[in-house]
């Protein structure tokens, strides 16, 4: 099969799933790719950095429209792209796409959302068992999860990671020699990257409250960037109500993408625009407006590339694909199995599981 | 040294300038002074079950002593060891023989079988587990932390007078002698031990699979008398943990349709929902390994406010636990050894 990566792209702006073989071919293009970047990976200046998007798919497609679309704007996402929201498999998959179709522009920092245990049950193993009847596609994309890179530096100024700072970890250098291609371990300096948070009340590490990581302080901070000769560090993985926080006399940063956070945060969101000079400018946006949005109910149906809608609780699943409406864009497509091998979860209790 | 040992290093064992070096003995502590500032809750003895169960939600409490205002006296705990067996009772799935029951439970259970509104001094101490039990203001740390030892969650710290001056519990206690290590030396060699060292590394682990329904593993808590029991998945793999406090998310808007979930279900809708309520997911299970030390997972067991950590092996799979009373106990044998 040849891949056509701008028809992929373009069917996933539509909001259409890719059939589970094309998913497959681009995660294992997408892995050649990734094993020869570095755990540190270095880049230039202007970029747009991008916070936690949890599967909000209407939100970063705000985000493209706020910050220009690819590969007129760089982007540099700090990880968790899936688990909570409604469309985390969209959401992963156009930003695989994306990074294989421009991979100079499009950076991938992995993020602890990026991990099996973490999607087994904060929910996109879920999305993907409903979405595809099998848990095929969670494997491939979990597989892919291994190959991230860790850290990107930008100007050989900012440092920039998912979580935060390790106590084991001094030097940049040490960050390189970590074995990355693996599941995240539940302790260790490849945890800690993903898991740390900074804490503005102390000096010092401390073991995290969330069971992964450590929390750290100002003099931590400091001894990193002047041991490493940078100036600011920037980071994801906190919920920031104003869309972003500036800690310790601006020396480190948190951007927060997902606006209205699982639908009922209330928060705004931000991306981090980085000139070319290096200016730093934090572009605030809201959730996309209402009427943008599926609702709930329409939300649970899937449109798959050939354009046939498919309900998820409808009687005889596969059966409105006999239909036969003409194959789409990348040829031959296997449907999975419709979902109705749920194991009798009650659909109401599955919208619960994701508005909790 | 490990980093985890070196942040525990600089966490609670260095001396800053300024303070004394005297070093205090920790086992001689006051139990009044641990609850000098704090708020006593309370629940009235004829407020109903579920009333009362609000009142530990709302102050993010495990447990509460109970008033009964004609008595004029307190006449036992209501925690959700409490609130868990009365729940089995109204689902009629524990059958207490007779002789067992005491008069007060008689009543409760034929109260509840007519559906009347059951006064929570019937259900106060229901468990039969963690009885009141009272100690005075000046009794010393060092006895309080064998009573821990021995499994009681909390004691009541009363004044000469009978009034209750506040609740200690094993968490609090945690929480206060890791904020004074660096005041107490004699604690230093214990906290550098491995939990292979301590003995920790390996026991029952007393589990239940993923697929399993919530009301089925609340049945065998109780059976079984544990707080809590590890979730695993077919291979013995550690996915999470249920445990008695998670109840009160079944109480909570009165999710009882929760009871009848699995309990991997159930383990990721309370991750999903504390998530969004702090802003920050945690790691879905709360462990440490047989290396880990001492020291290094009464820090996780503070900063994480749990009241166990798993013990797991490479694989993952679940090993031992280390509970707040194996802690304890582990403490008070300092003692004994120093006597």
């Amino acid at each position: 099969m040849v891949l056509d990566l701008d028809a992929c792209i373009e069917s996933l702006f539509q909001r259409q799933l890719l059939a589970e073989s094309v998913i497959k071919e681009i995660c294992e293009k997408t892995k050649e790719l990734l094993m020869s970047e570095s755990n540190v990976v270095h880049i230039k200046a202007p970029v747009t950095v991008v916070g936690d998007i949890h599967g909000q798919f209407y939100d970063l497609l705000e985000i493209f429209k706020i910050g220009g679309y690819c590969p007129d704007t760089n982007y540099l996402f700090l990880g968790d792209y899936v688990d909570r929201g409604l469309y985390s498999v969209e959401t992963i998959s156009i930003l695989t796409c994306l990074k294989l179709r421009y991979p100079d522009r499009v950076q991938l920092v992995r993020g602890n959302h990026e991990s099996r245990a973490v999607t087994s049950t904060y929910g996109f193993y879920t999305e993907c068992m409903k979405k595809y009847g099998t848990s095929d596609v969670w494997h491939y994309f979990t597989d892919l999860f291994d190959y991230l890179t860790l850290s990107v530096v930008i100007d050989n100024m900012i440092f920039c990671v998912h979580g935060g700072l390790s106590p084991s970890i001094h030097t940049i250098d040490q960050i390189k020699v970590i074995d990355r291609f693996k599941e995240i371990p539940h302790e260790g300096p490849m945890a800690d990257l993903v898991w740390s948070d900074p804490d503005p009340g102390r000096e010092e590490f401390a073991v995290s409250p969330r069971g992964a990581g450590y929390t750290f302080g100002s003099m931590v901070v400091e001894k990193f960037l002047h041991e490493n000769r940078m100036d600011h560090i920037l980071r994801a993985h906190q919920l920031c109500m104003e869309g972003f926080q500036v800690l310790f006399d601006d020396q480190l940063s948190t951007v927060w993408s997902a606006p209205n956070y699982c639908y009922r945060c209330g928060n705004l969101a931000s991306i981090l625009e980085i000139g070319v000079e290096g200016e730093r400018h934090f572009n605030v946006f809201e959730a996309a407006p209402e009427n943008e949005r599926p609702t709930p109910a329409e939300a649970q149906r899937t449109l798959f590339s050939n354009g046939v809608p498919q309900s998820l609780f409808s009687n005889g699943g596969g059966g409105s694909n006999g239909a036969g409406v003409g194959g789409g864009p990348n040829g031959a497509m296997t449907f999975a199995g419709a979902s109705g091998s749920n194991g009798g979860i009650d659909p109401a209790q599955d919208t619960i599981h994701y508005f909790l | 040294m490990t980093s985890s040992d070196r942040v525990f290093q600089n966490n609670h064992l260095r001396h800053r300038e300024g303070l004394t070096t005297v070093s205090h003995d920790w086992t001689m502590v006051k139990a009044g002074s641990l609850v000098e500032k704090q708020t006593l809750v309370t629940i009235d003895a004829d407020a109903t079950v579920e009333d009362a169960c609000e009142v530990l939600l709302k102050n993010g409490i495990t447990s509460a002593p109970v008033y009964d205002s004609v008595k004029k006296m307190y006449v036992g705990m209501f925690d959700y060891g409490d609130l868990m067996t009365y729940l089995l009772l109204l689902l009629k799935k524990m059958d207490v023989p007779l002789e067992d029951q005491t008069m007060e439970m008689r009543d409760l259970i034929q109260r509840t079988s007519r559906s009347q509104n059951v006064p929570v001094k019937l259900a106060s101490d229901l468990s039969g587990k963690d009885p009141f039990c009272t100690v005075l203001e000046e009794t010393r740390l060092g006895a309080v932390v064998h009573d821990f030892g021995t499994g009681i969650h909390r004691v009541a710290v009363m004044d000469s007078e009978g009034n209750m001056k506040g609740i200690l519990s094993q968490s609090s206690t945690l929480d206060y002698l890791m904020r004074h290590l660096s005041e107490y030396p004699q604690l230093q060699p214990v906290m550098q031990k491995s939990l292979q060292q301590c003995g920790l590394s390996n026991g029952r682990v007393l589990s239940v699979n993923g697929d399993e329904k919530v009301l089925d593993a609340l049945i065998s808590m109780s059976t079984n008398s544990v707080s809590s029991l590890a979730v695993l998945d077919d291979q013995g793999v550690l996915l999470g943990n249920i445990s008695m406090t998670d109840i009160k998310h079944i109480m909570k808007n009165l999710r009882t349709s929760w009871l009848w979930i699995t309990c991997f279900q159930l383990v990721c809708k309370i991750r999903l929902s504390q998530g969004v309520e702090s802003g920050e997911d945690q790691y879905p299970v709360l462990d440490v390994n047989a290396k880990s030390t001492f020291g290094y997972t009464l820090s996780k067991l503070q900063a994480t406010k749990a009241h166990r950590m798993w013990v797991v092996n490479d694989s993952g799979c679940a090993v031992g636990v280390v509970s707040l009373t194996d802690v304890f106990r582990v403490l008070s044998r300092l003692i004994d050894i120093d006597d």
